[in-house]
């Protein structure tokens, strides 16, 4: 199940830039608990562009879960936000680093992309 | 329950009885609330094991209530020896000082004491009457009473301590109190709500300790809020208080997202919708773009970090939507209602991009303008690659939770909003008609961003030349021939649901009306069949669904109205919107200046005053913004370019109106406006205001320097 965690952030890593993000910048770390251990992912965010490393530095945001959770929001099986109030996902400091970085947390629950509509007016221009 | 006293900071608030007692059933609104969830559902106080009787309820401010009160049977006052002060305030959780003054020349001793307890209720449990399956616990921690509820990692808790020696037990305090003859004993008493998330464990309650009393932060920002809207001067002395009436209410309507400390937007109404919800707070951030535009910057900011990004079906969400509605309690944890946030509206995603170009055209902030760039675009490609639900070009919308999303997702939410006019109700998905005329006017307001803004001309283009086709469509599908106005909606089948209602004037607003409509569409509004001497019914007399105190279906509702005034102006009606303002401010007037939600639709000449809406919310943000946004539109404020252009058309009966200091990209501006007729002598319930002959408008408008 780690994969989908290490996915995510390796691949914010790759892409090394997220629009959605260009007006936020500061450091942000993930403790993820997986047992008797915890992992760390440490992202540092400026201006949306993202460097993505794998310790425990000071961060402005903290979010804490487990290991499972996490995976389970990144493959939209759990909702971010409601595991927050429930208190399985905790966060400290700078919350609009979170809640603007919990955008890239993109599972696909439901439907999927038949959802997408005809593009009527895209296809007519 | 009139009896009841609200007093709040923000989503906390505090519901009691006239003697600041609370004691609730699971069902009963009282409470002291945070966050949706019910953080004290018993606090009673009681001298020597009786309760006390009100004497009389200040209601100081939105934040800060004080209850004098007397021992006593209630129903014959005893010459009491003992008298009661509670103040109370509300901010970050509560804060009541209590003072006993002792009025007798002999001391006493007294039990007192405060009785304490709490059911952890979800606001949507409240309103359901359903049931908790969690555990409650009690602890004393030292000096504090802790009241507790868990639910597998779910937590809230409550904090009780005072300032004077107690005896702390698991339901209370008890205070064994001596005052000297003609003297006084006080205690503070400090309510805290403690839990997880978001906010992080506890939160105090955030005051300011001066020499006098104890003061919610809060109330210096209502001040600094106060002193910097424009100041109105005006002969219509119920214009002035309603004036300042909306502009206390808006700022207790402010609501800080927990992620943008310090910042403020408007929730939808109060006490119960203080949360964000997408068209509220964008409706009510648009009519008071004038007066302030900080509710604006904070509401597309806000939404903007909530914008939906992946299909989920459970909250209706689709990449670039804009959320409906967020709430924080316990049935929203455990995902047994979808506000986490909630999807399910299908107007505030184009509204969003109406309100981000507004914004610009009175702030010159272009900064924020390309920081929300993605977001823009991303609500964009919404109304094409999700809202078209039925590959006509239309945004018409069908829930995919069926068990608690919401059916219908536009303003008109009831059941039956939507009908054909001999009442039957179409199946989903339902285009209606207002729906559109946001993509348009979303459409072509995008296209001027990303021209002036985003520079990207060909993103420009192609966005108006898809606005000119919309109308163009529009204005022949939509149209009903034998009416010579715009059907309500578009049903599943593409057939026009027929039933004339006040939504063809937010069309008017949008823009989408080809010229030549315009004028049939105005005919249509004034008419008596919509126009009911106060305001232009939500549904039109004669269809078959007509209520004159039906929700959606026949009621007048003061934010409708505004916009329809706004609209009448953008197509040069502003005879016809004056007349709108005129009949809205009057009947502002009998509620003392706070408009409600709605009201009934009954002809004017029927009941002389406008009857109340049994159950409307109030104040309602959108209708505290109403008188706002006429104010707007009377005197017809349109920033263009660097300036702002000020076009007055005044009601009859207005003499003269000014509105100083309107702040915007310009620095700071006055705007007069001057009608024929003095009214200073005309009170109350003077004749329906009419319309000026054109010339008694004179417009000015003056720069003036930034006084800061």
């Amino acid at each position: 199940m780690a994969d989908v965690t290490r996915q995510f952030f390796e691949g914010l890593a790759a892409k090394g830039h997220e629009p959605l993000l260009e007006s936020f910048t500061g450091t942000l770390r993930f403790d993820l608990r997986d047992g008797e251990r915890t992992e760390h992912w440490y992202v540092v965010l400026t201006r949306g562009d993202i460097v993505v490393a794998h310790d425990d530095g000071d961060a402005e945001a903290v979010m804490g879960t487990d290991l499972a959770t996490f995976d389970a929001i990144l493959s939209g099986e759990m909702n971010a936000m409601a595991a927050l109030l429930r208190g399985v996902v905790t966060m400290h400091g700078r919350s609009i680093l979170l809640l603007a970085f919990q955008r890239l947390f993109r599972g696909s629950v439901g439907a999927g992309d038949e959802l997408r509509t005809a593009g009527y007016s895209r296809e007519r221009s | 329950m009139s009896s009841d006293v609200k007093i709040l900071d923000g989503n906390t608030f505090v519901v009691s009885d006239n003697a600041g007692d609370i004691d609730a059933s699971l069902t009963d609104p009282t409470g002291l609330f945070s966050f949706d969830t019910r953080f004290l559902s018993k606090w009673v106080l009681t001298i020597d094991g009786r309760r006390l009787n009100p004497l009389s309820v200040d209601d100081l401010q939105y934040f800060e209530a004080r209850f004098f009160l007397v021992p006593g049977t209630g129903t014959v006052y005893v010459d009491a020896k003992l008298s009661v002060i509670r103040q109370r305030a509300v901010g970050g959780g509560f804060h009541e000082e209590l003072t006993i003054l002792n009025h007798d020349d002999k001391a006493v001793d007294l039990d007192v004491r405060i009785e304490a307890g709490c059911d952890f209720a979800d606001l949507f449990e409240v309103k359901d009457a359903l049931k908790k399956s969690g555990d409650y616990f009690q602890r004393i921690d030292g000096d504090r009473l802790v009241l507790g509820y868990r639910r597998e990692t779910f937590e809230r808790e409550t904090w009780i301590s005072a300032t004077a020696p107690a005896t702390v037990d698991e339901h209370g305090l008890t205070f064994a109190v001596t005052i000297a003859p003609h003297g006084s004993w006080t205690t503070d008493l400090h309510v805290a709500t403690g839990m997880d998330a978001p906010g992080q464990g506890v939160a105090h309650p955030k005051y300011e300790r001066n020499a006098k009393k104890a003061r919610p932060n809060m109330a210096r920002s209502l001040d600094k809020w106060l002193d910097e809207a424009p100041r109105l001067e005006c002969d219509w002395g119920s214009l002035k208080a309603t004036y300042q009436r909306s502009l206390v209410d808006l700022a207790a309507l402010r609501f800080s997202p927990v992620a943008l400390p310090g910042h403020y937007l408007p929730a939808a109404g109060l006490p119960w919708f203080m949360t964000m919800f997408g068209r509220d707070s964008i409706f009510t951030s648009l009519q008071a773009l004038p007066f302030s535009a900080e509710l604006a910057a904070t509401t597309l900011t806000a939404l903007a970090l909530w914008q939906g990004s992946q299909i989920d079906d459970f909250r209706d969400e689709d990449p670039g939507r804009i959320l409906h509605e967020q709430r924080f309690g316990e049935m929203t944890a455990f995902e047994e209602r979808p506000h986490s946030p909630y999807y399910g509206c299908a107007d505030a995603t184009p509204l969003y991009v109406v309100l981000l170009d507004e914004y610009e055209r009175w702030t010159g902030d272009t900064r924020r303008v390309r920081v929300l760039e993605a977001t823009a675009r991303a609500a964009l490609d919404w109304i094409d690659d999700y809202a078209d639900l039925q590959g006509n070009g239309y945004i018409s919308y069908k829930r995919r939770n069926e068990k608690t999303g919401l059916e219908n997702q536009c303003w008109k939410d009831s059941w039956d909003s939507i009908s054909y006019r001999d009442g039957r109700l179409p199946g989903f998905p339902r285009a209606t008609c207002e729906l559109q005329g946001y993509a348009y006017d979303a459409k072509m307001r995008g296209a001027r961003l990303a021209r002036e803004v985003w520079k990207d001309l060909a993103y420009a283009e192609r966005l108006e030349k898809q606005a000119a086709d919309l109308k163009r469509r529009f204005n022949r599908d939509f149209w009903v021939q034998d009416g010579e106005y715009f059907a309500l909606a578009l049903d599943a089948d593409g057939g026009q649901v027929d039933a004339l209602a006040s939504n063809i004037g937010h069309l008017l607003w949008s823009g989408i009306v080809d010229k030549n409509n315009a004028r049939k569409v105005v005919r249509r509004l004034m008419g008596t069949r919509l126009y009911s001497g106060w305001g232009v019914r939500t549904l039109a007399e004669g269809e078959g669904r007509y209520n004159p105190i039906g929700y959606h279906v026949g009621t007048i509702w003061p934010y409708d109205n505004s916009f329809i005034a706004w609209g009448l102006r953008r197509y040069g009606f502003k005879e016809e919107a004056a007349r709108i303002a005129a009949g809205i401010l009057d009947a502002a007037e009998f509620f003392e200046g706070r408009l409600p939600e709605a009201f009934g639709g009954y002809p004017r000449e029927l009941t002389k005053y406008p009857v109340q809406y049994p159950t409307a919310c109030s104040p309602q943000a959108w209708s505290t913004g109403a008188p706002l946004l006429l104010l707007r539109t009377m005197l017809g404020l349109e920033p263009i370019g660097d300036h702002l252009v000020v076009d007055p058309a005044l009601p009859q009966g207005i003499g003269h109106l000014e509105l100083l200091d309107i702040p915007g990209r310009w620095g700071h501006i006055d705007a007069f406006g001057r009608g024929t007729v003095d009214v200073a002598r005309m009170g109350r319930g003077r004749k329906q205001l009419g319309v000026l002959p054109a010339d008694a408008v004179r417009p000015t408008a003056r720069p003036r320097e930034h006084k800061h």
